[in-house]
């Protein structure tokens, strides 16, 4: 089965979390205001203390206490309901403790840096990092750790950002332009600057990452709210349902039923699967968003990813690298490829961008065993303005140059009539045609064509698959935008976007009614950004643009919107699929429950399809499944449930037979075994002293 | 087993009803999108003046409050104005058999249950109500409660199609509704059975001389107008104690007929007149399928037990069926259809022996009731339906990984606060009535006898039936009762007016959004998968919340197994 992208979902870095302090936390949590925030758990904690005080004190409670009144039974419910309790307390404890993890290792970075802080006068002092503050001037050079968030005014350096992000690759930051924005806690390499800090000392986006993460009062997203209102009136009608039958049956006087018994039917009902996970599920997916090296700066607009109808991608850096490659050669009539490839190759030799270096993996791929003397090159010819093409002069004295069709063709003259309608025809489809001359004669064209990246077809029909619509935006000319948009499979594309275009596709989107999420890295970026209903900033781009985004990529990769769209649906899923799984176990413990209660009553009987013959056994054995179904679905509420992108019916389909039916099945089957475990147990000769010496220590 | 040789009746009755739902469904989206009709010239000028009498401005549309306050006042106004009438009948005239005034409980009790849809009926007609109270008060109820619930109706489809946060003018619903749909079905209705043979007339009593001598009189009137809109309007309530099994409510087989299409005739119709009235006609078919799936399936089941009792020994010739309490008249099969179609649409009339049915055919008809929506009373049933649906679709948006939405409206906080609400009020005034009979001493006693599981059976039905704005009884109980009058009176009235206002105001908040086109990746309901979701959802819900109280009642019932 394909599941999500491994990018989406590997942890990259593991938090390492320290159990005992779960654990420590889980019982923290045990205090009666934090319990009150689960509504389903909370019902659950008044019982445990309800039955603890009965198994405790039972003459204190001459009512319940009555004939038939077994300690050993209250005693042992009232453990299940703690475990069950505890679970759930446990369960939030790990995602907490997962967060604070990665909050600490990210917080190591920042401690005990020491910045060189610029005077008005322009002399400097030492201070340390923490007394900085918005607007303060530092001077980083090569080896320092950058002290704080800012912007670069003066000077260019790199950057090693790898301890934020895990990029290894270093980074270039310089003044001007929209790669000024530096991140505190990075390390710089080479070069030195002067930087404008741009927060209060905990203001950074680390410390909002941090704060986050270790924010125990986050903020509850709508779906999430409803939720809980949905469980909670759903639990107050089984309180009314179990209410009124208990004092039915006391009426009717036809069956006796222990109250322990009721207490535990109640809370086998009781939707405690997903209202004990609930938190952590939460904390989990905004964790997951931070293990992809994104800062999401509210879990609702982790949700809000999920929910996209709209995705405005930009071209360039997102659906392809932004490197024109070299595809083809085309010589000339009269010329040997052989020979076109050896001069694009000469003439490319120097050339040390992106497009020149990928003219020689072409030519060596092409004809990669050449034999003979090396070329004996007397000169370079870099390219500048005025000439507008490049090359170099042999020892020999020939001049091999290649630059645009039309530089070439006033050293050459024009092409030959073939050779210019393949390159024009190339351009009409999207292609940059550069022409090759040696010694004033026109040799051939190389074809360079800007690249989809690898992979990204695939992503984009996986988010047509999820209904969300992808518009390319760029720059280009609608022939060279059209060409892409056709090879990648985006739904539509805005050529010659101008800078404000963005923002323009944004409010239209917005106005049909759309949820709309876009990247960006400039400051031209930052209003599209800010209207967005999920704006992924670049970490590289400036820092208007992440003021405004609601997510920051500290791996300045633009694709991980797609990711972010999956984990998105992959929190909602998790909700929905517990809530579906606990509800549909509940059939099955009314078929466990019901004959344990209506003893001997023929016509419950053939409800117990599970054929459980000892009642008090049956009951503690569902409550006992009730309680370990919690620990069962930790993993599945931090890692998040299953998903891979398909359309709404399907997903729906798989999700109602995995958690709807597996709900259901599973219960059947875990509650059997339990019953069987415990009456074994119950059974065994060691079991029945340790009752008694427990019954006996509560002095009854 | 279901008895084989009637199977053809079946299908024919209910093959008719729903190949009429369509078109009736486009019928009722033509009335309330206020579209031109046959009936302008005529009833047109009817409207008009009835408006300009109720100084009313049909065209201005209401935010949900406003509609929510016109409906209860109406329905308060009417209701109050039974409620007097039936304390003082016995000094007004029309009153041949000499009805004594109600008490002001029995009174409370019955003004309710006709003006809710209920249509319980703890008085007994041909001696507690005079023809004045019966035509001009009950009768009145009979026509306005089912003009309310389809005004319920009429304002949720707007809710769901319309953005500018109004309902539409309840006023217009309201008289447009009784002019449209209840009165001129009705008088069909009644034609066609006057044809049938059900007697109308204003006389009040038939005298014979039986052949053991002496006279006896019968009560008579006008009984084919009564039934068709007992029918037509889910009421319920019949013209006789005995109802649907008094040989002049229900004297044929082709009356028995009649009787079903017309129950059946306006909530079968409900989805088709939704959809149209969204303007996405085919968002009827998963709806329907729905109702039809969850009714199809109870009535095999209520056909099956009382096809044949499990507990009789195998000596017991049941070759016509379980025929104690059943409709001799007819076959098992017709009395049967009749029996579910009635509670099943909340109509709630009667023509077997409920108390007599097998503990199974009990249960299947009290889920009924506790469901209320497959398909429910004449608007609140689709209502409830709908309601239901908000909750599954939210269910099912999270299980796909997106915020849900229905017909482009999205599901969250207000609507699903309100739909929680409506559904699980249902419950509440179902069990704790139950439980406060049981408990308040003598009670229980008086009513049934103390406990038995028929009994409690007996006890449960009673408030099931009166918080799904039923009205069908099962005996025997005692329940002329001061306790069972004001706490039946307000069970009937919180099962009523609680979800009708839940409703309103889920359609209110919905109207006021933008609709959101679909895209690929919404949920889409019009599709088996959401079918099989929503017919989940509504029996298991339905099941977890009842099942302790079905354990108690009929299983109990059971010795030995089914």
């Amino acid at each position: 089965m394909a599941t999500i992208p491994a990018t989406a979902l590997a942890v990259r870095k593991t938090p390492r979390i320290s159990f005992g302090g779960a654990l420590k936390q889980s019982f923290i949590r045990f205090g009666p205001r934090t319990m009150a925030r689960n509504p389903v758990m909370f019902v659950v904690y008044v019982f445990t203390i309800f039955t603890a005080l009965i198994t405790l004190l039972p003459s204190a409670f001459p009512d319940l206490s009555g004939p038939g009144f077994s300690r050993s039974y209250f005693l042992a419910i009232t453990l299940i309901l703690f475990l069950t309790v505890w679970f759930a307390t446990l369960s939030e404890s790990i995602a907490e403790a997962q967060g604070k993890a990665q909050a600490e290792s990210l917080r190591q970075i920042r401690t005990g840096t020491r910045a060189r802080r610029m005077r008005p006068d322009g002399s400097s002092e030492f201070v340390d990092s923490n007394a900085l503050h918005k607007t303060d001037v530092v001077w980083i050079g090569a080896g320092e750790i950058i002290p704080l968030d800012g912007d670069v005014f003066q000077g260019v350096a790199e950057i090693d950002e790898s301890m934020m992000t895990g990029e290894s690759a270093a980074v270039i930051r310089e003044s001007g332009g929209d790669k000024t924005s530096v991140l505190g806690g990075s390390r710089l390499l080479r070069g030195k600057i002067l930087v404008r800090i741009s927060v209060d000392p905990g203001g950074g986006f680390l410390d909002r990452m941090i704060r986050l993460v270790e924010s125990a009062t986050r903020e509850k997203s709508p779906n999430e709210l409803a939720l809980t209102l949905l469980l909670s009136a759903f639990t107050v009608s089984l309180l009314v349902v179990i209410l009124t039958f208990d004092y039915m049956l006391t009426a009717s006087g036809a069956i006796v039923v222990s109250l322990g018994t009721l207490i535990a039917l109640l809370v086998c009902l009781m939707p405690t699967t997903i209202g004990g996970l609930l938190p952590a599920i939460g904390i989990a997916a905004v964790n997951r968003v931070s293990y992809a090296n994104v800062i999401a700066k509210s879990g609702r607009a982790v949700e809000a990813a999920g929910d996209l109808d709209v995705l405005i991608l930009d071209k360039t850096g997102t659906i392809t690298t932004g490197n024109r490659i070299a595809v083809e050669f085309i010589p000339a009539r009269g010329v040997s490829k052989t020979d076109l490839t050896a001069a694009a190759a000469l003439a490319s030799s120097y050339d040390d961008t992106p497009e020149g270096r990928s003219i020689l993996r072409l030519a060596f791929r092409r004809s990669p065993a050449r034999g003979g003397p090396p070329p004996q090159i007397a000169r370079v010819l870099p390219f500048t303005p005025e000439r507008r093409v490049s090359g170099v002069v042999m020892a020999d004295g020939r001049e091999v140059l290649k630059g645009a069709v039309a530089s070439i063709e006033s050293v050459t003259g024009p092409l030959e009539a073939e050779l210019g309608q393949a390159a024009r025809r190339a351009a009409d489809q999207g292609m940059t045609p550069l022409a090759v001359c040696q010694d004033k004669t026109a040799l051939g064209v190389i074809l360079l064509k800007d690249v989809v990246k690898p992979g990204i077809p695939d992503r984009l029909r996986e988010l047509r698959l999820m209904g969300i619509r992808t518009i390319m935006c760029t720059g280009d000319n609608r022939i060279t935008a059209r060409a892409i948009a056709h090879e990648s499979g985006v739904d539509e594309f805005v050529a010659e976007a101008k800078p404000e275009t963005k923002l323009e596709l944004v409010n239209r989107e917005k106005a049909a009614g759309r949820l709309v999420a876009m990247t960006g890295d400039g400051t031209n970026d930052a209003p599209a950004l800010a209207r967005a209903d999920v704006g992924l900033a670049m970490n590289s781009g400036t820092t208007a643009a992440k003021e405004a985004g609601n997510m920051v990529d500290l791996d300045s990769d633009p694709t991980k919107i797609i990711e972010v769209v999956s984990l998105g649906k992959q929190l909602l899923i998790t909700r929905g699929g517990l809530t579906t799984f606990s509800v549909t176990n509940d059939v099955a413990k009314y078929f466990a429950l019901l004959p344990a209660i209506f003893v001997g009553v023929g016509g419950v009987t053939f409800l117990n399809v599970l054929r459980f013959h000892n009642p008090p056994i049956a009951v503690l054995a569902t409550l006992l499944f009730n309680a370990f179904i919690i620990p069962l679905m930790i993993p599945v509420a931090l890692r998040g449930a299953p998903f891979r992108p398909r359309t709404a019916v399907a997903l729906l389909r798989n999700n109602i037979l995995v958690y709807g039916v597996g709900g259901f099945v599973s219960a059947f089957v875990g509650i059997w075994l339990v019953y069987v475990a415990l009456l074994y147990l119950v059974g065994s000769p060691w079991f029945a002293p340790f009752v008694h010496l427990a019954v006996q220590a509560l002095g009854s | 087993m279901i008895p084989t040789g009637t199977v053809p009746e079946i299908v024919l009755t209910l093959g008719i009803a729903i190949a009429l739902a369509p078109l009736f469904g486009r019928y009722l989206a033509n009335v309330y999108s206020n579209g031109p009709s046959v009936w302008d010239p005529i009833v047109g000028r009817v409207e008009r003046a009835v408006f300009w009498i109720m100084g009313v401005d049909p065209r201005r549309p209401m935010t949900w409050s406003q509609y929510a306050k016109a409906l209860l006042l109406t329905d308060g106004i009417a209701i109050g104005f039974v409620f007097v009438l039936l304390q003082l009948q016995s000094g007004l005239p029309n009153n041949a058999l000499g009805a004594p005034s109600m008490s002001w409980h029995l009174a409370f009790h019955t003004s309710i249950a006709f003006g809710t849809n209920t249509d319980f009926q703890h008085y007994v007609p041909e001696e507690q109500a005079s023809l004045l109270s019966s035509l001009f008060g009950l009768q009145l109820l009979m026509f306005t409660s089912p003009a309310t619930g389809l005004c319920v109706f009429a304002a949720m489809a707007r809710g769901f199609s319309r953005k500018d946060g109004r309902l539409g003018n309840y006023y217009s619903d309201f008289v447009r509704t009784l002019t449209r749909v209840l009165v001129p079905v009705t008088v069909l209705g009644a034609i066609a059975l006057v044809l049938l043979g059900v007697p109308e007339t204003l006389t009040q009593t038939a005298q014979i001389l039986p052949l053991t001598g002496g006279h006896e009189s019968i009560p008579l009137g006008p009984v084919a107008s009564w039934d068709s809109i007992e029918f037509l309007g889910t009421n319920g309530g019949g013209f006789f104690t005995a109802n649907a099994a008094h040989p002049f409510q229900d004297p044929t087989s082709a009356t028995n007929f009649v009787a079903i299409l017309l129950m059946l005739s306006i909530p079968l119709a409900s989805p088709f007149a939704f959809a149209r009235l969204v303007r996405r006609p085919g968002e009827a078919t998963p709806l329907f399928a729905t109702i039809l799936t969850i009714f199809l399936a109870g009535f095999i089941v209520f056909l099956v037990f009382e096809g044949s009792n499990h507990f009789l020994p195998v000596t017991v010739n049941q070759g016509a069926g379980y025929l104690v309490g059943a409709e001799t008249r007819f076959s098992i099969s017709e009395s049967a259809l009749f029996q579910f179609s009635s509670v099943y649409s909340n109509t709630g009339a009667t023509n077997m022996a409920l108390g007599s049915l097998t503990p199974l055919s009990q249960t299947v008809l009290m889920f009924g009731m506790f469901m209320q929506s497959t398909p429910g009373g004449v608007g609140t049933g689709f209502g409830t339906l709908l309601i239901n649906v908000v909750l599954a679709v939210f269910m099912g948006g999270l299980m796909v990984g997106r915020s849900p939405e229905y017909l482009g409206k999205k599901i969250g906080m207000p609507q699903v606060k309100w739909a929680a609400a409506a559904i699980l009020s249902h419950p509440f005034s179902i069990l704790i009535p139950t439980a406060l009979a049981m408990v308040i001493p003598g009670v229980l006693q008086s009513a049934i006898g103390g406990y038995t599981p028929h009994g409690f059976t007996v006890l449960l039905y009673e408030f099931s039936s009166e918080s799904a704005n039923n009205g069908s009884g099962m005996g025997p109980i005692n329940d002329g009762t001061m306790f069972f009058n004001v706490a039946g009176a307000l069970v009937m009235a919180v099962g009523r007016y609680f979800p009708a206002v839940a409703m309103l105001a889920i359609a209110g908040s919905l109207a006021q959004q933008e609709p959101h086109r679909p895209g690929p990746g919404t949920l889409k309901t019009r599709s088996v998968t959401f079918w099989f979701f929503l017919v989940a959802f509504i029996v298991i819900v339905t099941g977890l919340l009842f099942l302790p109280v079905l354990a108690l009642g009929p299983f109990s019932q059971m010795v030995g197994g089914p």
